[in-house]
Protein backbone atom coordinates (compact mmCIF):
# COMPACT_ATOMS: atom_id res chain seq x y z
CA UNK A 1 0.00 0.00 0.00
CA UNK A 2 2.69 2.20 0.62
CA UNK A 3 4.40 1.78 -2.51
CA UNK A 4 0.57 2.28 -4.46
CA UNK A 5 0.73 5.65 -2.36
CA UNK A 6 4.07 7.16 -3.01
CA UNK A 7 4.00 6.16 -6.64
CA UNK A 8 0.29 7.88 -7.28
CA UNK A 9 1.41 11.07 -4.71
CA UNK A 10 4.20 11.33 -7.26
CA UNK A 11 2.26 10.65 -10.42
CA UNK A 12 0.18 14.23 -8.71
CA UNK A 13 2.87 15.99 -8.54
CA UNK A 14 4.20 15.08 -12.33
CA UNK A 15 0.53 15.84 -13.33
CA UNK A 16 -0.16 19.04 -11.22
CA UNK A 17 3.16 20.23 -11.81
CA UNK A 18 2.29 20.20 -15.92
CA UNK A 19 -1.34 21.91 -15.38
CA UNK A 20 0.79 24.91 -13.60
CA UNK A 21 3.91 25.07 -15.87
CA UNK A 22 1.47 25.06 -18.95
CA UNK A 23 -0.77 27.87 -17.69
CA UNK A 24 -4.16 25.74 -17.27
CA UNK A 25 -4.22 26.64 -13.46
CA UNK A 26 -4.64 30.27 -14.78
CA UNK A 27 -8.28 31.05 -15.53
CA UNK A 28 -7.64 33.93 -17.90
CA UNK A 29 -5.80 31.23 -20.00
CA UNK A 30 -8.87 28.93 -19.82
CA UNK A 31 -10.96 31.91 -20.70
CA UNK A 32 -8.63 32.58 -23.81
CA UNK A 33 -9.13 29.21 -24.85
CA UNK A 34 -13.22 29.07 -24.37
CA UNK A 35 -13.86 32.28 -26.57
CA UNK A 36 -11.29 30.36 -29.15
CA UNK A 37 -8.34 33.31 -28.60
CA UNK A 38 -6.19 30.83 -27.68
CA UNK A 39 -5.38 27.29 -29.45
CA UNK A 40 -2.99 26.05 -26.60
CA UNK A 41 -5.73 24.51 -24.10
CA UNK A 42 -6.91 22.37 -27.44
CA UNK A 43 -3.11 21.38 -28.96
CA UNK A 44 -2.27 20.68 -25.44
CA UNK A 45 -5.42 18.34 -24.80
CA UNK A 46 -4.93 17.10 -28.05
CA UNK A 47 -1.79 15.98 -27.81
CA UNK A 48 -2.28 14.27 -24.28
CA UNK A 49 -5.21 12.68 -25.75
CA UNK A 50 -2.84 11.29 -28.88
CA UNK A 51 -0.16 10.36 -26.81
CA UNK A 52 -2.55 8.75 -24.09
CA UNK A 53 -4.34 6.72 -27.09
CA UNK A 54 -1.24 5.34 -28.97
CA UNK A 55 0.50 4.22 -25.35
CA UNK A 56 -3.12 2.70 -23.49
CA UNK A 57 -3.46 0.83 -27.33
CA UNK A 58 0.43 -0.40 -26.85
CA UNK A 59 -0.32 -1.44 -23.18
CA UNK A 60 -3.51 -3.66 -23.54
CA UNK A 61 -1.95 -5.66 -26.42
CA UNK A 62 1.97 -5.56 -24.71
CA UNK A 63 1.26 -5.58 -21.01
CA UNK A 64 -0.09 -8.37 -19.19
CA UNK A 65 -0.63 -7.04 -15.76
CA UNK A 66 -0.48 -3.95 -14.01
CA UNK A 67 3.01 -3.39 -11.57
CA UNK A 68 1.52 -2.51 -8.14
CA UNK A 69 -2.01 -4.20 -8.00
CA UNK A 70 -2.43 -7.86 -8.86
CA UNK A 71 -4.94 -7.21 -11.58
CA UNK A 72 -4.72 -8.27 -15.58
CA UNK A 73 -4.52 -4.49 -17.71
CA UNK A 74 -7.40 -4.36 -19.16
CA UNK A 75 -10.89 -2.06 -19.18
CA UNK A 76 -14.28 -2.13 -20.88
CA UNK A 77 -16.09 0.93 -22.52
CA UNK A 78 -19.41 2.69 -21.59
CA UNK A 79 -22.17 3.76 -23.73
CA UNK A 80 -23.21 7.57 -22.82
CA UNK A 81 -25.82 7.41 -20.43
CA UNK A 82 -28.53 9.98 -19.44
CA UNK A 83 -26.15 10.85 -16.13
CA UNK A 84 -23.02 11.53 -18.69
CA UNK A 85 -24.53 14.08 -20.12
CA UNK A 86 -26.83 16.00 -17.88
CA UNK A 87 -23.52 15.96 -15.17
CA UNK A 88 -21.44 17.05 -17.88
CA UNK A 89 -23.91 20.61 -18.62
CA UNK A 90 -23.34 20.95 -14.69
CA UNK A 91 -19.64 20.52 -14.74
CA UNK A 92 -19.34 22.74 -17.77
CA UNK A 93 -21.55 25.34 -16.26
CA UNK A 94 -19.34 25.68 -12.96
CA UNK A 95 -16.25 25.36 -15.16
CA UNK A 96 -17.83 28.21 -17.60
CA UNK A 97 -17.76 30.03 -14.79
CA UNK A 98 -14.88 29.62 -12.46
CA UNK A 99 -13.08 28.86 -15.39
CA UNK A 100 -10.89 26.61 -13.18
CA UNK A 101 -11.44 22.62 -12.63
CA UNK A 102 -10.56 20.11 -10.53
CA UNK A 103 -6.83 19.53 -10.66
CA UNK A 104 -5.95 23.23 -11.72
CA UNK A 105 -8.50 23.77 -8.15
CA UNK A 106 -5.52 21.64 -6.23
CA UNK A 107 -2.56 22.94 -7.82
CA UNK A 108 -3.68 26.79 -6.92
CA UNK A 109 -4.61 26.28 -3.77
CA UNK A 110 -1.13 24.29 -3.42
CA UNK A 111 0.38 28.07 -4.52
CA UNK A 112 -1.45 29.84 -2.15
CA UNK A 113 -3.91 30.93 -4.30
CA UNK A 114 -6.26 32.29 -1.97
CA UNK A 115 -9.04 32.94 -3.89
CA UNK A 116 -9.22 28.67 -4.82
CA UNK A 117 -9.99 27.96 -1.18
CA UNK A 118 -13.07 28.95 -2.12
CA UNK A 119 -13.55 26.81 -5.44
CA UNK A 120 -12.22 23.81 -3.73
CA UNK A 121 -14.69 23.80 -0.52
CA UNK A 122 -17.51 24.10 -3.55
CA UNK A 123 -16.13 20.93 -5.07
CA UNK A 124 -15.91 19.31 -1.74
CA UNK A 125 -19.61 20.45 -0.85
CA UNK A 126 -20.76 19.10 -4.47
CA UNK A 127 -18.72 15.43 -4.18
CA UNK A 128 -20.01 15.61 -0.47
CA UNK A 129 -23.53 15.64 -1.90
CA UNK A 130 -23.19 13.49 -5.01
CA UNK A 131 -21.81 10.64 -2.16
CA UNK A 132 -24.28 11.34 0.50
CA UNK A 133 -27.15 10.87 -1.95
CA UNK A 134 -25.27 7.93 -3.81
CA UNK A 135 -25.48 5.81 -0.10
CA UNK A 136 -28.52 6.64 0.47
CA UNK A 137 -30.05 5.34 -3.19
CA UNK A 138 -28.11 2.53 -2.77
CA UNK A 139 -28.99 1.35 0.42
CA UNK A 140 -30.56 -1.95 1.18
CA UNK A 141 -34.21 -1.12 1.52
CA UNK A 142 -36.08 -4.43 2.50
CA UNK A 143 -39.51 -3.94 1.12
CA UNK A 144 -37.69 -3.03 -1.92
CA UNK A 145 -38.64 -5.16 -4.83
CA UNK A 146 -35.63 -6.81 -5.98
CA UNK A 147 -33.58 -4.81 -8.71
CA UNK A 148 -34.22 -6.66 -12.48
CA UNK A 149 -30.94 -7.92 -14.04
CA UNK A 150 -29.88 -5.64 -16.90
CA UNK A 151 -31.30 -6.96 -20.29
CA UNK A 152 -30.69 -4.56 -22.91
CA UNK A 153 -27.11 -4.51 -24.71
CA UNK A 154 -26.22 -1.07 -23.31
CA UNK A 155 -26.69 -1.78 -20.09
CA UNK A 156 -24.90 -4.94 -19.98
CA UNK A 157 -22.08 -2.84 -21.84
CA UNK A 158 -22.05 -0.69 -18.60
CA UNK A 159 -19.26 -0.27 -16.60
CA UNK A 160 -20.06 -0.80 -13.14
CA UNK A 161 -18.11 2.84 -11.51
CA UNK A 162 -17.31 2.12 -7.42
CA UNK A 163 -18.03 5.05 -5.33
CA UNK A 164 -14.86 7.20 -5.18
CA UNK A 165 -13.84 6.69 -9.02
CA UNK A 166 -14.65 8.99 -11.08
CA UNK B 1 11.88 30.12 -17.37
CA UNK B 2 9.15 28.66 -15.21
CA UNK B 3 7.73 31.79 -15.45
CA UNK B 4 7.04 31.36 -19.39
CA UNK B 5 4.51 28.66 -20.57
CA UNK B 6 5.95 25.62 -21.48
CA UNK B 7 5.21 24.04 -24.80
CA UNK B 8 2.36 22.62 -25.34
CA UNK B 9 3.97 19.83 -27.08
CA UNK B 10 6.00 18.81 -24.32
CA UNK B 11 3.05 19.29 -21.79
CA UNK B 12 0.99 17.61 -23.26
CA UNK B 13 2.48 14.21 -24.15
CA UNK B 14 3.97 14.52 -20.38
CA UNK B 15 -0.10 14.34 -19.61
CA UNK B 16 -0.41 11.59 -21.76
CA UNK B 17 2.14 9.44 -20.87
CA UNK B 18 0.77 10.26 -16.74
CA UNK B 19 -2.25 8.46 -18.04
CA UNK B 20 -0.99 5.43 -19.52
CA UNK B 21 1.55 5.17 -16.41
CA UNK B 22 -1.50 5.08 -14.53
CA UNK B 23 -2.80 1.99 -16.30
CA UNK B 24 0.25 0.15 -16.35
CA UNK B 25 0.82 1.12 -12.86
CA UNK B 26 -2.95 0.09 -10.95
CA UNK B 27 -5.20 -0.57 -14.31
CA UNK B 28 -6.83 2.46 -13.20
CA UNK B 29 -8.29 5.40 -15.56
CA UNK B 30 -6.72 8.79 -13.98
CA UNK B 31 -8.82 11.34 -12.44
CA UNK B 32 -8.53 14.15 -10.15
CA UNK B 33 -12.01 13.92 -9.22
CA UNK B 34 -11.67 10.06 -7.86
CA UNK B 35 -9.11 12.04 -5.98
CA UNK B 36 -11.35 14.18 -4.64
CA UNK B 37 -13.66 11.62 -3.76
CA UNK B 38 -11.58 9.85 -2.13
CA UNK B 39 -10.45 12.28 -0.07
CA UNK B 40 -13.75 13.72 0.82
CA UNK B 41 -15.49 9.96 1.55
CA UNK B 42 -12.60 9.11 3.78
CA UNK B 43 -12.74 12.55 5.59
CA UNK B 44 -16.63 11.97 6.02
CA UNK B 45 -15.85 8.76 8.02
CA UNK B 46 -13.39 10.11 10.20
CA UNK B 47 -10.33 8.38 8.42
CA UNK B 48 -7.02 9.42 7.18
CA UNK B 49 -5.91 5.97 5.10
CA UNK B 50 -6.31 7.72 1.79
CA UNK B 51 -5.46 5.20 -1.04
CA UNK B 52 -3.19 6.08 -4.20
CA UNK B 53 -6.38 8.26 -5.72
CA UNK B 54 -6.53 10.21 -2.48
CA UNK B 55 -2.75 10.73 -2.77
CA UNK B 56 -3.15 11.50 -6.23
CA UNK B 57 -5.02 14.59 -5.60
CA UNK B 58 -2.53 15.48 -2.32
CA UNK B 59 0.29 15.54 -5.42
CA UNK B 60 -1.36 17.84 -7.36
CA UNK B 61 -1.60 20.10 -4.94
CA UNK B 62 1.73 19.50 -3.76
CA UNK B 63 3.10 20.35 -7.33
CA UNK B 64 1.47 23.95 -6.72
CA UNK B 65 3.64 24.11 -3.14
CA UNK B 66 6.73 22.65 -5.67
CA UNK B 67 6.29 25.68 -8.17
CA UNK B 68 5.77 28.37 -5.63
CA UNK B 69 9.12 26.99 -3.92
CA UNK B 70 10.83 27.28 -7.56
CA UNK B 71 9.39 30.03 -8.96
CA UNK B 72 8.90 32.44 -5.96
CA UNK B 73 5.11 33.24 -6.85
CA UNK B 74 2.52 31.73 -8.05
CA UNK B 75 1.97 31.20 -11.93
CA UNK B 76 -1.12 33.68 -12.30
CA UNK B 77 -2.82 36.68 -9.78
CA UNK B 78 -5.87 37.36 -8.90
CA UNK B 79 -8.61 35.00 -10.22
CA UNK B 80 -9.54 35.35 -14.06
CA UNK B 81 -12.79 37.75 -14.49
CA UNK B 82 -13.76 38.39 -11.37
CA UNK B 83 -11.30 39.90 -10.00
CA UNK B 84 -10.78 41.90 -12.95
CA UNK B 85 -15.05 42.93 -12.93
CA UNK B 86 -15.50 43.37 -8.72
CA UNK B 87 -13.71 46.01 -6.91
CA UNK B 88 -13.52 46.76 -3.11
CA UNK B 89 -16.56 45.45 -1.44
CA UNK B 90 -18.31 44.15 -4.64
CA UNK B 91 -15.65 41.59 -4.38
CA UNK B 92 -18.12 39.41 -1.96
CA UNK B 93 -19.99 38.40 -5.11
CA UNK B 94 -17.15 36.23 -5.65
CA UNK B 95 -17.57 34.68 -2.55
CA UNK B 96 -21.09 32.98 -3.86
CA UNK B 97 -19.75 32.61 -7.63
CA UNK B 98 -16.55 30.25 -6.93
CA UNK B 99 -18.42 28.56 -3.98
CA UNK B 100 -21.24 27.87 -6.28
CA UNK B 101 -19.13 27.37 -9.48
CA UNK B 102 -17.50 24.77 -7.44
CA UNK B 103 -20.13 22.77 -6.35
CA UNK B 104 -21.67 22.18 -9.56
CA UNK B 105 -18.01 21.13 -10.60
CA UNK B 106 -17.81 18.63 -8.24
CA UNK B 107 -21.50 17.07 -8.21
CA UNK B 108 -21.81 17.32 -12.01
CA UNK B 109 -18.12 15.27 -12.54
CA UNK B 110 -19.36 12.96 -9.91
CA UNK B 111 -22.24 12.47 -12.01
CA UNK B 112 -20.94 12.30 -15.38
CA UNK B 113 -18.26 10.07 -14.40
CA UNK B 114 -15.38 12.05 -14.39
CA UNK B 115 -14.04 15.46 -15.20
CA UNK B 116 -11.35 17.14 -17.72
CA UNK B 117 -8.74 14.42 -16.60
CA UNK B 118 -11.11 11.09 -15.91
CA UNK B 119 -13.19 11.73 -19.37
CA UNK B 120 -11.41 14.35 -21.09
CA UNK B 121 -8.29 12.99 -20.95
CA UNK B 122 -8.25 9.45 -19.55
CA UNK B 123 -11.60 8.68 -21.06
CA UNK B 124 -11.42 9.87 -24.53
CA UNK B 125 -7.82 8.13 -24.85
CA UNK B 126 -9.86 4.61 -23.59
CA UNK B 127 -12.12 5.16 -26.59
CA UNK B 128 -14.81 5.23 -24.18
CA UNK B 129 -18.29 6.45 -26.46
CA UNK B 130 -19.31 7.94 -22.93
CA UNK B 131 -16.30 9.59 -22.10
CA UNK B 132 -16.37 11.57 -25.91
CA UNK B 133 -19.99 12.05 -25.13
CA UNK B 134 -19.39 14.07 -21.61
CA UNK B 135 -16.09 15.61 -23.06
CA UNK B 136 -18.25 17.08 -26.08
CA UNK B 137 -20.95 18.36 -23.63
CA UNK B 138 -18.92 19.72 -21.31
CA UNK B 139 -16.32 21.82 -23.57
CA UNK B 140 -19.78 22.77 -25.38
CA UNK B 141 -21.18 23.99 -22.25
CA UNK B 142 -18.23 26.13 -21.05
CA UNK B 143 -17.70 27.80 -24.19
CA UNK B 144 -21.38 28.72 -24.01
CA UNK B 145 -20.95 29.92 -20.42
CA UNK B 146 -17.65 31.64 -20.77
CA UNK B 147 -19.21 33.17 -24.24
CA UNK B 148 -22.33 34.47 -22.35
CA UNK B 149 -20.15 35.85 -19.38
CA UNK B 150 -18.21 38.16 -21.70
CA UNK B 151 -21.49 39.63 -23.51
CA UNK B 152 -22.92 40.04 -19.69
CA UNK B 153 -19.84 41.85 -18.53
Amino acid sequence: MAAQRFTGALLGVVFGFMLTWSGMVDPDVIRGALLFEEAYLFLFMGSAVATASIGLALVRRFQRRAVLVDQPIGWTTERPQRSHLLGSVIFGVGWGVSQACPGPVAAQVGQGVGWALLTLVGIVIGVRIFLVREAHETEPAVDAPQAQAPTSPAAQRREPVPVGVA
Amino acid sequence: MLKEQIAWYIAGPTLGVCVVACRILFNARLGITGGYSELVGKLGRGSFSFDWRGWFALGVAMSGALYLLLNGAARFEGYGWMTRTFEGTGQLWIVPLLVGSGVLIGYGAKLAGGCTSGNGLSGTSSLSPASLAATCTFFGTAIGVATLLEVII
